[in-house]
């Protein structure tokens, strides 16, 4: 595992300030729940938004905005914090192969005695591990800062560890689609907005699907449906927000794997 | 077994043929130049070898290995036209990463040559002038003792000292029994080193010569500035001008072969200045290129 542990190495830095910047996000997110927390007013007022609105922000009928699990499905596992971590597996994903062929550093690994199968599973799993260590940081923060505002309250312990999970493989599946664009193509640029294009259609597809009948059937090839359909942190884990997504990422890595082997590189 | 097997090589991007049919054997313990204009297909040839694209058609082999085994780049050291080093990278971090996909360094080896060529290894890529980032390639390239090594351009910015000792490390490891394949597109970088000389042009091998007949037909393009004007141009009968041309005291003239003859007729006019551009693969081996495409 040379290949992948380098490759881990080289973004050690980034890994480090998206770390940060993650932590961040958590504290300012729990520390503002004590101003929210019961007041009866930002309930009504959730109610009252657009059908849209609610779906795209992960409002739930039955669970209030105001207690812990709805305060923090909305205002962090709802969006934010899968955003941000998408973000940072798309952009690692489309840098593992094609971002470092177009640098001419890929080549540098492939004219010593290493195969290119090799290259495209290392390259896999550490991108795949700087995902999940980003969102072990998200699930240390959350269970470390939200208590300290109560913020933790009527939140299942497995079902916060599952919306960490899935936030992780919702950012692990887009990481492996710009991975896999980027092994098949060779193009960074092709890897990041294709991944970054069917993140933003997938979302619309999930948000829309709430109000319009015509996209709401489109919701089952949404993997941000598969992960906000149930509020986890109030109703525990589910499988469906994990499973069909890591067996596309997988899918995605055996079909892009061969054709980067066979390939010319750029 | 020779070092390179090549048989009928052919590689198309698209529309367009960069290598057609190459044949070509390699003997091992020979230093053998690539030679041919940018665009021929020299660095075509050498991303085949290596396995970083594929052919069309036909096979190489190296030391009795396909190119397809990942295992024979372990035999191979390569030293790349262009070297893309990671600038965050220290030089040490480039000898223990990928001296690690070779299964590990041999460090007096590698001291050895740091010393040789002056190389500070804790110091970023990044931080380093062209020539030394040049020689963290070098020092890469032949740090495993490699039985084939793969050059191409490989003098290209360096000045002349460092050149000097770069043919040194060649010729030290040919004598330890390495083949040397050496791609360029100037006839002096493989003058230097080469035994035997390839040629190609537009994808084709044109010719196999060896470095003395080489230097027995090529053509020199030289450019003199006299003291005094020769006249009307006393050069048309000296053995061996293709062309010449006056203008006041500049004489400009192609000559195949030996200058001499040409030197001593113009020395009586005073030869304050001599410019050689011999570098221009297309002028030097005229006759080479012209011959097949007559045929054609």
């Amino acid at each position: 595992m040379i290949v992948a542990r380098r490759a881990i190495e080289d973004r050690r830095r980034s890994l480090a300030w998206w770390s940060a910047g993650i932590v961040g996000l958590v504290g300012f997110t729990v520390a503002l729940y004590p101003s929210i927390k019961g007041n009866a007013n930002f309930d009504r007022l959730a109610k009252d938004l657009p059908d849209v609105v609610r779906s795209a922000f992960a409002f739930d009928d039955a669970i209030p905005i105001t207690s812990a699990p709805g305060y923090l499905q909305t205002r962090l596992f709802g969006a934010l914090l899968p955003l941000l971590l998408v973000v940072f597996a798309i952009g690692a994903g489309a840098r593992a192969i094609a971002g470092n062929e177009e640098a001419g550093t890929l080549e540098l690994i492939l004219m010593h005695p290493v195969s290119r199968s090799r290259v495209v599973v290392e390259r896999y799993v550490a991108m795949v591990a700087m995902v999940v260590a980003l969102g072990a940081v998200a699930m240390v923060a959350v269970f470390v800062l939200a208590p300290m505002f109560g913020a933790l309250e009527r939140v299942s312990t497995g079902g916060l560890v599952a919306a960490c999970a899935g936030a992780t493989l919702l950012a692990t599946f887009h990481g492996s689609l710009a991975f896999a664009l980027g092994a098949a193509t060779g193009r960074r640029a092709t890897a990041a907005g294709g991944a970054a294009a069917f993140a933003v259609f997938g979302y619309l597809v999930h948000s829309l699907g709430a109000v319009s009948s015509a996209l709401e059937p489109l919701r089952a090839v949404s993997p941000w449906h598969w992960y906000l359909a149930h509020n986890m942190l109030a109703e525990g884990p589910a499988l469906r927000a994990v499973l069909p997504a890591a067996t596309v990422a997988v899918a995605m890595l055996i079909l892009s794997g061969p054709r980067f082997a066979r390939r010319d590189l750029g | 077994m020779n070092a390179l097997e090549v048989r009928g090589l052919t590689k198309d991007f698209g529309s367009i043929r960069a290598l057609d049919g190459l044949d070509l054997d390699v003997e091992r313990g020979e230093v053998f130049g690539w030679l041919g204009p940018n665009g021929a297909g020299k660095t075509t040839t050498v991303r085949l070898l290596l396995d970083f694209i594929r052919p069309t058609a036909g096979t190489a082999t190296i030391l009795g290995c396909a190119t397809s085994d990942p295992r024979v780049r372990g035999r191979i050291g390569y030293l790349p036209g262009d070297l893309h080093l990671d600038p965050s990278y220290t030089g040490d971090e480039v000898f223990r990463f990928y001296g690690a996909l070779r299964g590990g360094v041999d460090l007096a080896r590698l001291d050895e040559l740091l010393e040789r060529f002056s190389l500070d290894p804790t110091r970023r890529i990044g931080e380093l002038s062209t020539g030394n980032r040049r020689k963290v390639g070098i020092v890469q390239a032949f740090v495993h003792r490699p039985d084939l090594l793969i050059l191409d351009e490989p003098t290209s910015g360096l000045d002349p000292l460092l050149q000097h000792e770069f043919n040194d490390v060649v010729r030290a490891s040919v004598a330890d029994g390495a083949t040397v394949f050496l791609s360029s597109h100037v006839l002096p970088e493989v003058e230097a080193l080469a035994t035997r000389v390839g040629i190609l042009r537009r994808g084709r091998l044109v010719a196999v010569v060896t470095v003395e007949s080489l230097r027995r037909q090529a053509r020199q393009r030289l450019s003199f500035v006299l003291e005094r004007p020769p006249g009307a141009s006393p050069l048309a009968s000296i053995p061996g001008v293709v062309d010449s041309r006056v203008a006041d005291v500049v004489v400009d003239v192609v000559v195949e072969g030996s200058a001499a003859g040409v030197v001593a007729t113009l020395a009586p006019f005073g030869i304050a200045r001599v410019t050689s551009r011999d570098d221009d693969l297309e002028d030097v081996f005229l006759g080479y290129y012209e011959t097949p495409e007559a045929g054609a």
